[in-house]
């Protein structure tokens, strides 16, 4: 493997920096060239890439093929005012769909499994990465629609479903929608589930599992870039395995970014080996992970993943949508004329559910005696916000003593969530 | 099987192979392509050990073979069709196949050779209808025949080939690709240089892609078949600017 990992790095750092001017200064700036991976250990010696870094290079600055050789185009909310875009080949869709396959099969998904594919709009190429992969292992796929909840029931009852993709937060929601409809969840043909998007702990996992006859695995990928089968749960469920023929992975300390050791908790960095149109090099995911090179019981030779809760960066995760401080500023900048009123921004439950919301404190920035007005106002925010992040938000106007206890906290977002 | 790791070649002061690594399985038929001048052949000389290697490791079979002679390498069962055949032109075609034996020429093993010359020619008959022809006066295609039957001789586990079309005509051509998938059907793994992209990468299993001295991708056949870059540089197909659409 180590052979094989050696070969594709190096073929991919020779193509980066041929083709991608970003890496090639990276690289030069660092004074290195290519040549100087000799081997994996030399990897931690390159520059690590940002997330900011794929906004600076809006729209195809870090494309390393031709636009004619791209066959798609996906866009996914960035940091600042210029979302992410990232391009794939027609080999790259092949990897991907591939990697959706594997991570689909360890979840004991197969051929005769009708897949039903639930995301919230923001996670769309998610979605269409899971309807290649389902049907490349040959299994009926219910790709993602725009339905509502109650008719994801419908269907998932009519239709048979018996494996369930989707994130913890829009399981849960579905059942939440099951009792109130007075559906039976033994009665229905549901028997596995692959949630991803967010991470799952084992209690939520619990509780998940007795609320659904089914049982759950989960899998790990990046909603921005590349997709969602990067690492894979096994049936044992110990940590998820890496696909490593197409991925390194590396653990580093984010405050000094050096690497950790196996095992060591830090910022999960990732390096493509196989992607032509976009590869990454050294990435920061900004996700807490640790990393297990041992043996599992699944012979799975692949190393493992252990994502821990949080972010080691200010981006918030809300129903698997990675929300950066940043672009809400960006929002009410454009839509209020410079003259920005304070807010603060919340992450909390509302019956289960990831829900964003938005306190905007009525001063002289944007008040008005009209009360249509702010209205406008209070709907553009809204409807701007759900446009870009492709989940629901509320938007709340509030009295200046009501933002006081969070003077020192405006323009932040506050996470409520109890699981953070 | 052969395992090579940042390889560094310099001609004087120039560097023509920068941190090539790659490998080749047991039973494998692997190719490099690439353009004029990439490095390609260069490698096969490394790891005949022609030429030396300034950095880098050549492992076959797990042993490393940086160090070792020509000679040596043949016998650990590495051999190569160089580019242009480079037969003995003025000695017989005979003449020629045992010499491919010489590493084990004696009374003792008159045998082993005389089924090995007979292997040869069931692979090649027109060879065995020639035997006493100065094989000088063969035609282009026969000489190519005659250097992999020669190789043959040394019973090489890896066969490196040298642009083994080069000169010949298409039909010819089509002939010795034929026999180097017979070849890898009985067993043998072959490493194959060649600039005929397309017809290479009909009979091998994987490829590397090389551009001045480094690889800059590789794949399985049927993938590098499907690339863009690959068509564009090696097929002769659809090229335009590389910066069209680039803000």
């Amino acid at each position: 493997m180590s052979q094989l990992q050696l070969e594709r790095l190096q073929s991919t750092l020779n193509r980066a920096y041929k083709n991608v001017p970003f890496y090639h200064n990276c690289l030069g700036e660092a004074c290195m060239d290519p040549s100087a991976v000799r081997s994996l250990d030399d990897l931690s010696r390159l520059p690590l890439t940002s997330r900011e870094d794929l906004g600076k290079n809006y729209p195809y600055g870090l494309f390393a093929v031709p636009l004619r050789d791209i066959v798609r185009i996906h866009t996914a909310t960035g940091t600042g005012s210029n979302p992410t875009v990232s391009g794939y080949t027609n080999s790259d869709l092949a990897m991907w769909t591939e990697m959706v396959a594997r991570s689909l099969t360890a979840a004991g998904v197969s051929a005769d499994d009708i897949i039903q594919v639930c995301f919230d709009p923001g996670l769309a190429n998610w979605a269409r990465d899971f309807k290649r992969g389902a049907e490349a292992i040959q299994a009926s796929v219910i790709p993602m629609t725009q339905l509502e909840i109650p008719k994801q029931v419908m269907v998932m009852n009519d239709y048979k479903t018996s494996a369930l993709v989707t994130t913890p937060s829009y399981a849960r929601q579905l059942v939440r929608e099951m009792t109130r409809m007075g559906i039976n969840p033994n009665s229905l043909s549901l028997r596995r589930a692959l949630l991803l998007g967010e991470s799952l702990s084992e209690k939520s996992r619990a509780s998940l599992e007795a609320a659904l006859p089914v049982q759950i695995q989960t899998a790990y990928g990046l909603s921005e870039v590349p997709g969602p089968g990067i690492a894979y749960e096994c049936r044992e469920r110990q940590g998820l395995h890496l696909n490593e023929d197409h991925f390194i992975a590396e653990i580093i300390d984010p405050e000094t970014t050096d690497p950790l050791a196996a095992g060591e908790t830090g910022e999960l960095v990732l390096t493509t080996l196989t992607a032509k149109a976009f590869p990454l090099i050294r990435f920061r995911t900004g996700d807490r992970a640790s990393l297990s090179t041992e043996g599992c019981s699944c012979n799975r030779s692949f190393a493992r993943l252990h994502p821990i809760q949080g972010r080691v960066d200010q981006l918030v995760v809300i129903r698997g949508i990675k929300l950066h401080p940043q672009l809400i500023h960006t929002i009410m900048s454009r839509l209020c004329q410079g003259k920005i009123p304070a807010y603060v921004g919340f992450v909390g439950h509302l019956e289960d559910l990831d829900l964003l919301e938005i306190w905007m404190r009525l001063d002289e920035a944007c008040f008005s005696d009209e009360i249509k007005v702010l209205e406008h106002l209070v709907h553009t925010v809204r409807r701007e916000l759900e446009q870009s992040l492709g989940i629901p938000a509320r938007v709340r106007l509030v009295e200046p003593g009501t933002m006081e206890d969070y003077s020192d906290r405006l323009g932040q977002i506050i996470n409520e969530r109890a699981n953070g | 099987m052969l395992r090579i790791r940042n390889l560094q070649t310099y001609y004087g002061r120039i560097r023509v192979l920068d941190n090539v690594s790659l490998s080749v399985k047991p039973g494998e038929v692997v190719t490099l392509i690439g353009a004029n001048g990439a490095g390609k052949s260069t490698i096969l000389n490394c790891i005949s050990r022609l030429i030396p290697c300034r950095e880098g490791e050549i492992f076959f079979q797990g042993q490393r073979i940086n160090g070792q002679s020509p000679e040596a390498v043949v016998r650990l069962g590495i051999c190569q069709v160089p580019e242009g055949r480079q037969i003995f032109q003025p000695l017989t075609v005979l003449e020629n196949l045992e010499l491919g034996a010489y590493l084990r020429y004696g009374k003792r093993n008159r045998g082993s050779i005389q089924q090995d010359m007979d292997m040869v020619f069931s692979l090649f008959p027109v060879l065995a209808e020639r035997l006493q022809q100065i094989s000088g006066t063969l035609s282009g295609g026969e000489q190519q025949m005659l250097a992999i039957g020669r190789a043959l001789m040394s019973r090489p586990k890896l066969l490196l080939l040298d642009e083994p079309s080069m000169g010949l005509a298409p039909r010819v051509v089509a002939d010795i690709f034929h026999t180097v998938v017979k070849l890898r059907q009985e067993g043998l793994t072959i490493l194959i240089v060649e600039q005929n992209a397309r017809a290479v990468l009909r009979i091998a299993d994987r490829g590397y892609v090389m551009e001045t001295g480094k690889i800059i991708l590789q794949g399985t056949a049927s993938e590098l078949l499907e690339d863009h870059d690959v068509k564009r540089a090696y097929l002769g197909r659809d090229y335009r600017e590389f910066t069209e659409g680039r803000a």
